[in-house]
């Protein structure tokens, strides 16, 4: 009885989507929250300070959210014309915004009314970020212009008129108090620095840029224009390192994760792709309602909110870890109840006798154990065990089909349970890695009913069910065959070609060549 | 296009074309149809009184129209009136119209003459006219224009007496005072000036929208214990350009606010309004709003302070025409213009079309929130007045008649003859305009291959759906295209689709041709039209072998089982068969349920035949129980 072997339950890799980190990762957030702002949501900014509140650029107003409230609770709506891009400071005490009128306006979280006004552009200004000193403004406007502001005298230090259409994204170093980088209608992404009055690199992109984002250590640049995303090596003076087009409409905002492994990008069709800034595939993709306008990943990814164009604000908090943790847990056993003894060193004429480790058997184990096949059998014919884990129930099939007593497990049932076996053939017969298993099941189960076949309807309906299902699947067999027809075509002509190449070889005189190879 | 709703062109013009009702009696209703011409109606017997085509109709439409107010009663002899307005006439003015254009001057008409009575153009606007009220008893006239000024015009000389910059944006409202001391203008925000320094009074918030719209709606403060002086206290209702919401201000002693008291919701924007004045305290304004869905709504308010919530209309009119015959659903009659009565109990309502309004007056005394007025307008159609008559003849068509319309060659246009005048409302108010409307034409357009058109429309976007949902990786996108299961559209779309994307989709397709047999038919029809059409390209791929080589593999698998697959096929079909024939015998108890064959023993024993027989027959009852039993399983 000790050598009882539990059934060994085959399992069957699934060719396709797999589920990776990133997609555990990615997915664990709750049910988005949605906010109805007052026009499209242009900008998300989060402040890098605690509470991580976020400030929400929409119409002619700035909301400021806390982190869980879905009411703003602080708005700035002092603005004649459409706001742009409020962004906070590095202390996240200070707030600035452009505005369609041409004006940048400074805010303090704490006040109402703007702390200074720069005058200056004569158009809408689409972009303002502080410089990492915390003393600077640079803002771009769609005068071609980008300026640079000092906050403590409210002056106009530098202008730069090196773009030549509209300048609608910018970002400052987060290093270095003198760089930053703006992107323009012009295709070109220019690095400009404060000292030389000059941008002293510039990239084209080859579509109008809409969003610029630097890396933390300032080495890569990303830009996003048109349908791609393109990353710049800034240290190989502007080298093109990759070039993604994972969309199908324009990209619009990028963001990158605060781990700095993931680089995210949200787009006017409706998704927002997660890339890895190792390979730079895609490891995930959100879905959203509209198209997105602004994207923004809080603090340790906590919650990612993202703009839309009608007005909606999608806020997505990550599920929190301590639910499950607050759970009673059992109290087990003390630590030094598992290694009493261990300790104890053999004397001379000690003989050590191993207890055997409990081997711990499934229920169905258990049954065949005792060879209770029908009891087994029906036990994984049960609804929650064949829609979870159908391959235990063909592994049991299997294995009762092996010690050849599938007929008898299959034989003496009523017309409730002969149905349900019926439905699961159904189900998974046309499943390729179920289907020999399943097959001959089909074939004991036919033979051991055919005397009693068209007394229950329910079961001849079943067998119908399952006639149909066998034809499709002679069907679709046959369609394969033929394809498979073609493909041997096609890889032959593949191989007569490699057999061609090296008769020319020959022809052309390398007649070693020939020998090498055949 | 002749349907009504004047300003269609412009998102923001005031809808509707200008029209109102003469002052005091309502005896005419002005209106200035789009087409330039300037008709005016009977409300009694709804009879054209008259028809005046400007001679600058199409350059300069009549933007505004004022009827001036009428001081003496109508009851004089037109040759008085029209002796008297020729003179210098300085209070009866009753018969003149102020016509204010898109060019920025202003016709004065004297409906008596039926002819024009003069022109105020020099030194006034040069862009269009907005609106034009005339003083009650100065024979004044104010006008405001999208120039931004406001212009004050002395109507006997024809000359500017003032013109001020009355905004930053287009002037399109203006409004006098009960007592003739301040005037009211309205851009998208509301000032009240005094008429005597032209200075700003107050300010007031305004729409969001240009104001189409100004009225007083009281002309006694509603507080009488302090001392009036003319404008502090009183009320004032204002209506925009796509706006649902009528406010109401009060002008207060103290400047602060600005905002507005209350407002009026209705279900449209308002298209034209009228009001009668609440003289005391305890009278409720009674408000008539016309919107542009047609709905008249009526609102009955005593004006007493501020008010939070928008107030909805007490009563609300509508008209249709009666379901009759095949053509049951009834349709609505759109309402043009409504204006109360004298008596204040009844309201003049204008409906119908533009070029052949129909005016009923209605009473007012239901207290139904909701009154549906059933009008039949087609009996009326017929012009009454000679001169309203359009010289169009709806050409007389028979079935074999083509008629080439504008469009797109090669579509065979089906046409119906024209609907003969006299049948709906819809058509009629086309056909008035003798032209046929772009949505008529649309209409006619009858593409007789609706079809085939979306199938070409389909396979034009098909490769660019299935482009960009491989290149995004769009589940949505991808099951609409890849589940079609015309195998014509296959064909097509994978001839246009790009050779880039060739790889991706074999990749898709494999990942779908694991599925179910019902999808991954489709996805088979989709893998062998790639094959046969892009197998050139294939070739040439150097990796075709690792590419393709998954796929191969899986197909390969699951073609494995198509031996035993057919094997259990077979046993199927028997059993169906099987069961369909026992279901067959049990509907229909078969009559020969005899032995086909009947074994019998010769006895060598002497046996009475009687026996004999009984022994036979048991024999064959029990052959015949086999057989069935063999025949039903």
């Amino acid at each position: 009885m000790a050598g009882y072997k539990p059934v060994a339950i085959q399992t069957y890799p699934i060719l396709g989507e797999k589920i990776t980190q990133d997609t555990l990762y990615w997915n664990n957030y709750k049910t988005p929250v949605q906010i109805k702002e007052f026009g499209a949501v242009s900008k998300v900014d989060f402040s890098p300070q605690p509470p991580y509140n976020y400030a929400v650029t929409a119409s002619s107003r700035i909301h400021i959210y806390g982190r869980y409230s879905q009411e703003p609770i602080k708005t700035f709506s002092r603005f004649k014309d459409t706001a742009y891009c409020a962004t906070f400071r590095q202390d996240g005490r200070l707030l600035v915004a452009g505005s369609e009128d041409g004006g940048v306006q400074l805010f303090d979280i704490s006040g109402r009314a703007p702390l200074r006004q720069f005058e200056g552009h004569t158009k809408a200004v689409h972009t303002v970020d502080f410089t990492a000193d915390k003393y600077h403004v640079v803002s771009g406007a769609d005068d071609y212009t980008v300026k640079l502001w000092d906050i403590p005298n409210s002056k106009e230090i530098l202008t730069f008129k090196e773009h030549s259409d509209y300048v609608r994204c910018g970002c400052a170093s987060k290093l270095n108090p003198d760089l930053f980088i703006t992107g323009s209608y012009d295709h070109t992404v220019k690095m400009f620095d404060a000292r030389t009055n000059t941008s002293v690199l510039s990239v084209e992109h080859g579509q109008p840029v809409e969003s610029v984002l630097l890396f933390p250590s300032g080495g890569l640049l990303v830009s996003a224009g048109g349908r791609y995303v393109k990353v710049w090596d800034m240290l190989k003076g502007g080298q093109l390192l990759v070039s993604l087009k994972n969309h199908h409409k324009t990209v619009t905002c990028l963001c990158l994760s605060s781990s700095g492994q993931r680089l995210l990008s949200g787009s006017l069709d409706r998704k927002v792709k997660v890339y890895s800034t190792t390979s730079y595939k895609v490891v995930h993709s959100f879905d959203y309602a509209a198209s997105i306008l602004s994207l923004a990943l809080a603090h340790e990814d906590e919650t990612i909110v993202v703009g839309m164009t009608n007005g909606i604000l999608s806020v997505k908090h990550r599920k929190s870890e301590a639910k499950k943790e607050s759970l009673p847990r059992r109290r087990r056993p003390a630590y030094r109840t598992f290694i009493k003894g261990k300790n104890y060193m053999k004397q001379r004429d000690d003989i050590l006798i191993n207890r055997p480790a409990k081997k711990h058997l499934e229920l169905y184990d258990r049954d065949l154990k005792h060879f209770r096949i029908s009891k087994a059998l029906d036990r994984v014919l049960d609804p929650t065990c064949t829609t979870k884990t159908p391959e235990i129930t063909v592994s049991i099939i299997k294995e009762l089909n092996r010690r050849g007593v599938l007929a008898n497990a299959l034989a003496g049932r009523d017309e409730k349970e002969i149905s349900h076996v019926l439905n699961f053939l159904i189900r998974h017969l046309s499943q390729p890695r179920f289907a020999p298993v399943l097959i001959n099941a089909a074939e004991i189960i036919i033979d051991i009913y055919l005397p009693v076949i068209g007394q229950s309807p329910v079961v001849d309906k079943k067998f119908l069910l399952l006639q149909g299902l066998v034809e499709k699947e002679i069907d679709y067999q046959r369609e394969l065959l033929e394809t498979l027809g073609m493909m041997d075509m096609l890889f032959a002509t593949m191989r007569r070609k490699e057999g061609t190449s090296v008769l020319e070889h020959t022809s052309d005189g390398f007649p070693e060549n020939k020998k090498i190879e055949s | 296009m002749a349907a009504g709703g004047g300003g269609s062109g412009d998102p923001l013009a005031p809808a509707g074309v200008p029209c109102a009702f003469s002052p005091h009696s309502q005896a005419y209703f002005a209106l200035a149809s789009t087409d330039g011409h300037l008709r005016v109606w009977e409300t009694a017997s709804n009879r054209l009184h008259q028809e005046y085509v400007p001679s600058a109709h199409l350059s300069g439409t009549c933007t505004c129209l004022a009827w001036a107010p009428a001081r003496l009663q109508a009851k004089e002899s037109p040759q008085r009136k029209k002796r008297k307005s020729e003179a210098v006439g300085t209070s009866n003015q009753t018969d003149l119209l102020a016509l204010g254009t898109a060019v920025g001057s202003i016709l004065l008409y004297s409906t008596v003459k039926g002819e024009l009575h003069s022109k105020l153009i020099s030194g006034g606007h040069d862009n269009r006219v907005n609106c034009i009220q005339w003083h009650q008893d100065s024979g004044c006239l104010y006008s405001c224009s999208d120039d931004k000024h406001i212009v004050e015009w002395n109507v006997q000389a024809c000359k500017v007496k003032c013109k001020w910059k009355g905004d930053n944006s287009s002037v399109s409202s203006l409004c006098i005072s009960p007592d003739g001391k301040m005037l009211l203008s309205a851009g998208r925000t509301i000032k009240l000036w005094v008429l005597e320094t032209k200075e700003v009074y107050r300010h007031f918030t305004g729409h969001a929208t240009p104001v189409s719209s100004l009225m007083f709606t009281t002309i006694r403060p509603p507080n009488e214990s302090q001392p009036f002086d003319g404008i502090t206290g009183l009320y004032f209702l204002s209506g925009a350009v796509h706006d649902r919401l009528l406010n109401v201000w009060q002008v207060r002693s103290e400047n602060k606010e600005k905002s507005a008291v209350m407002s009026f919701t209705v279900t449209d924007e308002p298209v034209y309004i009228d009001l009668t004045l609440s003289e005391n305290k305890e009278e409720p304004v009674k408000l008539a709003v016309v919107c542009r869905d047609g709905q008249v709504h009526l609102f009955e308010h005593i004006l007493n302070g501020y008010c939070k919530k928008p107030l909805t209309s007490n009563c609300t009119i509508q008209i249709a025409t009666p379901g009759k015959g095949k053509k049951s659903t009834p349709k609505p009659i759109p309402i043009l213009a409504a204006g109360f009565c004298s008596d204040k109990m009844s309201l003049l309502l204008v409906y119908g079309s533009w070029f052949q309004p129909t005016i009923e007056r209605v009473a007012l005394n239901s207290r139904e929130p909701h009154m549906c007025l059933v009008r039949d307008i087609s009996n009326c159609w017929a012009p009454k007045v000679e001169t309203a008559i359009t010289k169009v003849r709806t050409p007389v068509m028979n079935s074999e008649a083509k008629v080439l319309v504008p469009g797109i060659p090669g579509h065979h246009a089906a046409i119906k003859p024209a609907p003969p005048q006299t049948e709906q409302v819809e058509s009629k108010r086309k056909s008035g305009g003798n032209e046929v409307s772009i949505e008529e034409r649309l209409g006619a357009m009858d593409i007789d291959t609706p079809k085939k058109g979306k199938d070409d429309l389909q396979t034009n976007s098909f490769p660019v759906l299935l482009t960009q949902g491989l290149e995004s990786n769009d589940f949505e996108m991808l099951n609409k295209v890849l589940q079609t299961r015309n195998v014509n559209l296959i064909k097509k779309t994978v001839l246009r689709m790009p050779l880039h994307t060739v790889i991706p989709l074999l990749q898709e397709l494999t990942k779908r041709l694991q599925g179910h047999p019902n999808s991954a038919v489709l996805m088979v029809q989709w893998l062998k039209c790639v094959l046969t059409v892009h197998a050139s390209y294939l070739s040439t791929l150097p990796d075709l072998v690792p590419q393709l080589g998954t796929l191969y593999q899986l197909m390969e698998s699951r073609v494995k089982t198509f031996q035993k697959l057919s094997h259990l096929h077979g046993k199927l079909i028997l059993l169906i068969t099987q069961v369909t024939a026992s279901e067959k015998t049990k509907g229909a108890p078969s009559p020969g349920q005899k032995a086909k064959l009947v074994y019998e023993e010769e006895s060598s024993e002497e046996e009475s035949d009687d026996e004999i027989a009984d022994k036979d027959s048991e024999v064959s009852d029990l052959f015949a129980v086999c057989t069935s039993a063999c025949i039903s399983s």
